[in-house]
């Protein structure tokens, strides 16, 4: 009952203890704001979505800060929803610096994207990153919904061969971890997303009662839950960590189960006239935007209020042909200033954020109660590294639309201190879900001026 | 020595050679040779002067710290650390500008004293066999399991997440994890599979079809005729049906039937197949309980004249006795024909009887399903099913039939348990619990043929193997020899080529590579395909035809089809199929470094880029890759402009000029630019943007060469190939990165390849008899 208590200031105080400075506590978020609160109409949602190989910042940094400024270029596709917009600037991921751990910006700064710790260097012996902020989130409020987090990408991982000096591809594919030592994987195909998340997608689904497959299911779970066990016994070191892994894959399923019998049979005219995709799409804008829809959906349909989103992965070399840029990604961000490449890379940038407003402005186009979907989320939006020829990770280009069920007061171009903590904003944010935390990754507090 | 000579006398005495082993281990470990003196002498005070204050006792930045360091410190055994160590210095990261710097001397003197210590070791003090940890089945590995545990070869795994890579190679235990949305796509899977291979309940025996009366023609209509859903005969009359009969056979043929009753006799229905082949049913039924009445005869194939008469029609009312007044009438419901029932029921699918081969009597379901599982966990599991596995299994069948599910509905539910186990989505190498003491053991012989299956087949042991271990007869060398020769030519090792080769070699990258349409409108998919299957057929050749390892850089064959042969200009290769052409000087096409796929996927899209082709063979083929670029590195120009102001080469040697490229850019250009002849898709040019192209160069150690032909004659001659190729290999077939200790083994399997003059399946074996290959280090022995 400890947690029905309203959201006050001295509960707040109270949980932080004293590492917070006084200033922080200026934006301590209103009652009504809370998350998952008691006073919450509609539920909050969060986004994190990830560009790979820095900004052109020139373009993405609005001249002015505060209430009145202009939409630069690569942002100018969010003319409609500039009011939606809440652009921070000056924010830094301290650990994807070297540190001494030399050559590997590209993998470190996917690795510190959302869980602002110093990624273990290792091309394999051990993988080890954080805790991601959207799945400290994920297991804070994850059960309310079918699914506790929603993983997506627009491009598969490497085949073969390295992804960035030192790193295993883990690194460089994924901004989502489940622990330290686990990469949320995630999905690329729209018709696979569909199918998990809406779909019917069990084969002879007819032939037999759903009662007795599901029980027929719980009971194989249970049996392999036994063997799990069992083995745990036996196993030390790093075989633990993997059949760790295993259990916890397999309890979340069986809640998952659980959960479905709460939810509602009938299907929404939204999610019913939705058609079911088909693939991948071949054209990279049809399968971004494809995606897009679907997280879009599963945040309306409240099957899932978590989700990340990496529009490639870091360090990507893909060619943009269908807007006129045929060298690969990664290979211009080296520019050297060459006037020629740095409007190629804004172009890039200008596309990927194109993508991203379509997204706010169709969430901002779906009502909800008196206000739209999109005031009661949070998307993030940037990338882990500021400019891709320096590979620097101080300054960083971060934005956040919606207005996260009044935590975000957007509309404004904030500013911060040199070296700001990235963490700072991770930890607003997770807290601002409901979740509870005093400090994560490098963080030094709360971000100060989110709400105004 | 004496392990080396000990294993080459007594072969097949495993035993003897294992506790040898065992107690040199023991010896050795106390006999390392401490010769700190380099360590204690001269890098420990380069560490004081110039990196104690950060990475020392007061500050341990990056979680180093030097000045703890005990002076018998043998580096080799932190081999990450100090490469690490060696590289920042090479690269002027460290010290940082701002602190004070070492002299250039001093820091080259100290780079290659750390060089020379991390060589540093005894290997016959040194034998760590490593500890691999337990691997999840990757993509592949899932589906060719699949398909040989339950011949269902539909590729579940395509909708599976991508597996992570490292050390190059995507089937790495340390980094293949489990998210829970694959353990999801595991359980999907594993009932996809269990619909696919086998039937969840069987078809009924012998077919029957029941046909309805009432559809059948009446010869008279007010006679005979339809009412609800029988046929009603209300004076004698028939109803005919014309009917195919697809077998000769006996048959069974029911009819269900009841009468209105009156007179002294039943109705009398009459059922003819012919002529000569009549039947009268006595039908004794009344309205309230119709009669199913049956007759067996001989049908022949062909069309059946079917004939239902009533032939004793009674209507009288003016009778004396009251009884016997009354109007009888016949009614039929359906007429079932049932056969051929002597004949053997058809075969059900293999899928199916492979596993569940026959039918268990009521009341003993259970026990057959006992009876069936324990080979099936066996395979399922790559080794023999415990007691209580099989009993909780049972359990399991048994708790389905009692929610009503057929005997193989059960089986099904029990067999997605197995396929969702632990025990089979990972390969366990589980080490007693009460172990003796001993760091290292040797695998037991199932988890050796699992090494083997994996590593050759991605794939479960087959029979043989299973069996060889079984019978405790697989760790004996020669038997290993051979099963690396049978397995080499079995299909299933096409396994090796695409996951080992392909990772080695990258051409499993083709299909991401995007060549500019407009500037090289012939790469086509088409032509895409080709490449790869060229690369593929060319390792399988020189896997199969166990030829030497340098004919992967130079062989005077390939295979082409049409479209690859005009796409290189060689004449004379006609149609799709490829075939095997050979090649001579003229073609000045031989070994992967001239193929296709691999000049392609080392380009950029608009361009070659000799840095790229370089720096891959320095990788790939001589395992010496160079450190990554500083990230503020100037890129080549490339616009039309910088193209006029003169060639790719004379830009990039301008570019070499500048001292911090210096270094790596003078190994991996000149090998690059040897292959300038090739445009980004591999077509022989002479021209390059007009200038004529000078494929000559100079490695650092001052050897010339003309041209790529010249050049890949030079590489063939060197180890480092070699080594690159059995530490690539070794990787592969152990799923982990190699430690320090392992450089004793790619020694040992090095000599016996030159022994061996450079055979593929001396490789292959040697790495199959090696120690990591067969051992297992019991503790978690890592640094």
């Amino acid at each position: 009952m400890k947690n029905m208590q309203p959201w006050t200031r001295r509960n707040f105080l109270r949980g932080l203890g004293t590492a917070l400075a006084l200033p922080a506590l200026e934006s301590v978020y209103p009652q009504k704001a809370l998350a998952a609160g008691p006073n919450s109409e509609f539920p909050l949602r969060t986004a994190f979505m990830f560009v790979p190989n820095g900004m052109h910042m020139p373009d993405w940094t609005p001249r002015n800060t505060g209430s009145y400024f202009e939409l630069p270029k690569i942002l100018s596709s969010f003319e409609h929803v500039k009011r939606d917009l809440l652009i921070l600037s000056g924010l830094t991921h301290d650990k994807g610096r070297g540190n001494g751990d030399g050559a590997g910006d590209h993998a470190r700064s996917a690795g510190v994207f959302l869980t602002g710790v110093q990624p273990l260097k290792s091309e394999g012996a051990e993988i080890r990153a954080g805790v991601s902020a959207d799945q400290v989130i994920a297991k804070a409020i994850g059960h309310q919904t079918r699914f506790a987090s929603l993983e997506l990408g627009a491009e598969t991982g490497r085949q073969s061969g390295k992804c960035d000096s030192g790193y295993s591809c883990a690194y460089s594919n994924n901004i989502s971890w489940r622990d330290e030592a686990t990469p949320m994987t995630k999905e690329v195909n729209p018709k696979l997303v569909f199918e998990r998340f809406f779909g019917n997608q069990i084969p002879s689904e007819e032939s037999e009662s759903q009662a007795r497959r599901k029980l027929f299911r719980q009971s194989i779970l249970d049996f392999v839950l036994e063997d799990a066990r069992r083995l745990e016994k036996q196993v030390s070191y790093r075989d633990k960590q993997k059949l760790n892994e295993y259990l916890t894959a397999v309890r979340e399923i069986e809640q998952r189960i659980e959960r479905a019998d709460l939810e509602k049979q009938d299907r929404p005219d939204y999610l019913t006239e939705f058609e079911t995709p088909e693939g991948i799409p071949s054209s990279y804008e049809e399968h971004i935007k494809l995606l897009g829809d679907l997280m879009i959906l599963s945040f309306q349909a409240d099957v899932t209020r978590v989700g990340t989103f990496m529009l490639a992965n870091e360090g990507s070399n893909r060619s943009y042909r269908h807007i006129g840029v045929n060298e690969g990604h990664h290979s211009l961000s080296h520019h050297q200033n060459d006037p020629g490449k740095l409007a190629k890379i804004s172009e890039i940038n200008e596309f990927h954020a194109r993508q991203v407003a379509y997204m706010i402005q169709k969430m901002k186009s779906i009502p909800e109660g008196d206000g739209t979907l999109l005031d009661h989320s949070m998307i993030v939006y940037g990338a882990g590294i500021s400019d891709g020829n320096r590979h620097n990770n101080e300054n960083l280009p971060i934005m956040i639309a919606g207005q996260g069920n009044g935590l975000i007061r957007t509309g404004r171009h904030l500013s911060y201190e040199f070296e700001t903590p990235m963490a700072n904003l991770l930890l607003s944010m997770i807290q601002g879900m409901g979740a509870k935390a005093d400090r994560f990754g490098d963080s030094t507090g709360l971000l100060r001026g989110l709400n105004g | 020595m004496f392990i080396k000579h000990s294993k080459a006398t007594v072969k097949s005495a495993t035993v003897i050679l294992l506790v040898a082993i065992l107690m040199i281990i023991g010896i050795c470990e106390q006999s390392v040779k401490a010769d700190s003196t380099i360590f204690q002498q001269d890098i420990t005070p380069f560490l004081k002067q110039y990196c104690y204050h950060c990475h020392g006792v007061e500050k341990q930045k990056a979680d180093v710290n030097f000045q703890t360091l005990p002076p018998n410190t043998e580096i080799y055994k932190d081999r990450d650390l100090w490469e690490l160590v060696r590289d920042l210095l090479l690269e002027d990261e460290m010290p940082p500008s701002k602190s004070d710097q070492p002299s250039a001397e001093d820091r080259q003197r100290i780079i290659e004293l750390i060089g020379q210590e991390l060589d540093q070791f005894d290997c016959d003090a040194i034998s760590n066999p490593g500890r691999v940890t337990i691997r999840r089945l990757n993509r592949a590995e899932y589906d060719n399991t699949i398909r040989d545990l339950m011949g269902v070869d539909f590729h579940p795994a395509d909708d599976f997440p991508l597996d992570e890579v490292g050390y190059g190679f995507d089937n790495i235990g340390d980094v293949l994890s489990l998210s829970p949305i694959l353990m999801e796509k595991y359980l999907n899977a594993a009932e996809s599979v269990v619909t696919n291979a086998l039937l969840a309940e069987l078809p009924p025996w012998p077919p029957s079809r029941q046909h309805q009366v009432e559809k059948f023609t009446a010869d008279q209509d007010d006679i005979v005729r339809a009412e609800g859903s029988v046929m009603g005969f209300y004076r004698e009359g028939n109803a005919l049906k014309k009917l195919l009969i697809e077998q000769t056979g006996e048959y069974k043929i029911s009819v269900r039937a009841h009468g209105q009753q009156a007179g002294p006799d039943h109705a009398k229905l009459e059922l003819a197949f012919g002529d000569d082949d009549k039947y009268v049913i006595d039908v004794d039924a009344f309205a309230d309980r119709p009669k199913v009445y049956a007759i067996q005869t001989t049908l022949s194939k062909g069309t059946l004249n079917l004939k239902l008469s009533y032939l004793n029609n009674y209507n009288v009312q003016d009778h004396p006795i009251a009884e016997l007044n009354g109007d009888r009438n016949l009614f039929v419901d359906y007429v079932e024909i049932k056969g051929p029932i002597n004949v053997q029921p058809p075969s059900l699918p293999v899928t199916h009887s492979r596993v569940i081969p026959g039918q268990p009597e009521p009341g003993e379901e259970v026990a057959y399903a006992r009876e069936i599982l324990s080979p099936f966990v066996k395979r399922a599991y790559r080794r023999p099913a415990t007691e209580d596995e099989l009993d909780r299994l049972t359990d399991l069948v048994e708790y389905a039939m009692v929610q009503k599910a057929t005997f193989e509905k059960s089986m099904q539910v029990a067999i997605q348990a197995v396929l969702t186990s632990p025990h089979f989505l990972f390969r366990w190498e589980l080490d007693p619990t009460d172990k003796q003491g001993d760091d290292t053991r040797a695998l037991n012989d199932f988890e050796l043929a699992s090494r083997l299956s994996y590593f050759l087949w991605s794939s479960m042991p087959d029979d043989e193997l299973l069996n060889l271990a079984e019978a405790g007869l697989l760790r004996d060398d020669d038997v290993l020899s051979y099963q690396v020769e049978r397995m080499l030519q079995d299909p299933k090792s096409d396994a090796l080529v695409t996951n080992f080769a392909g990772q080695w070699l990258q051409f499993r990258s083709l299909d991401t590579v995007t060549p500019d349409p407009a500037k090289y409108p012939s790469f086509t998919p088409a032509l895409r395909d080709a490449m790869l299957k060229e690369s593929e057929l060319f390792f399988t050749e020189i896997m199969r035809s166990n030829r030497e390892l340098t004919d992967f850089l130079d062989a005077d064959f390939t295979y082409l089809n049409e479209t690859l042969a005009n796409h290189y200009g060689i004449e004379g290769v006609h149609g799709d199929t490829f075939q095997r052409v050979s090649l001579d000087a003229s073609s000045r096409r031989g070994g992967v470094l001239t193929q296709g796929s691999i000049l392609t996927l080392t380009s950029n899209p608009t361009r070659t880029s000799p840095v790229l082709r370089g720096k891959w063979i320095l990788e790939q083929i001589l395992g010496t890759p160079p450190p990554p670029p500083p990230p503020d590195v100037p890129m080549l120009e490339e616009t039309q402009e910088a193209a006029l102001s003169g060639s790719l080469r004379e830009r990039l040697e301008q570019h070499r000029s500048k001292p911090d490229c210096a270094t790596c850019h003078e190994k991996m250009d000149p090998i690059g630019f040897a292959f300038e002849n090739f445009n980004a898709v591999g077509q022989w040019r002479d021209l390059d943007a007009g200038f004529q192209i000078d494929p000559a160069g100079t490695l650092p150690d001052g050897t010339q060469f003309e041209g790529a032909t010249d050049l890949i004659a030079e590489l063939k001659t060197r180890d480092t190939f070699v080594h690159s190729v059995i530490e690539k290999m070794l990787t592969f077939a152990l799923g982990r990165g190699l430690e320090y200790y392992d450089q004793c083994t790619t020694e040992s399997i090095f000599k016996k390849l030159t022994d061996n003059h450079l055979k593929f399946q001396a490789l292959v074996k040697a790495v199959v008899l090696s120690n990591p290959f067969q051992l297992r280090n019991q503790e978690g022995n890592e640094s």
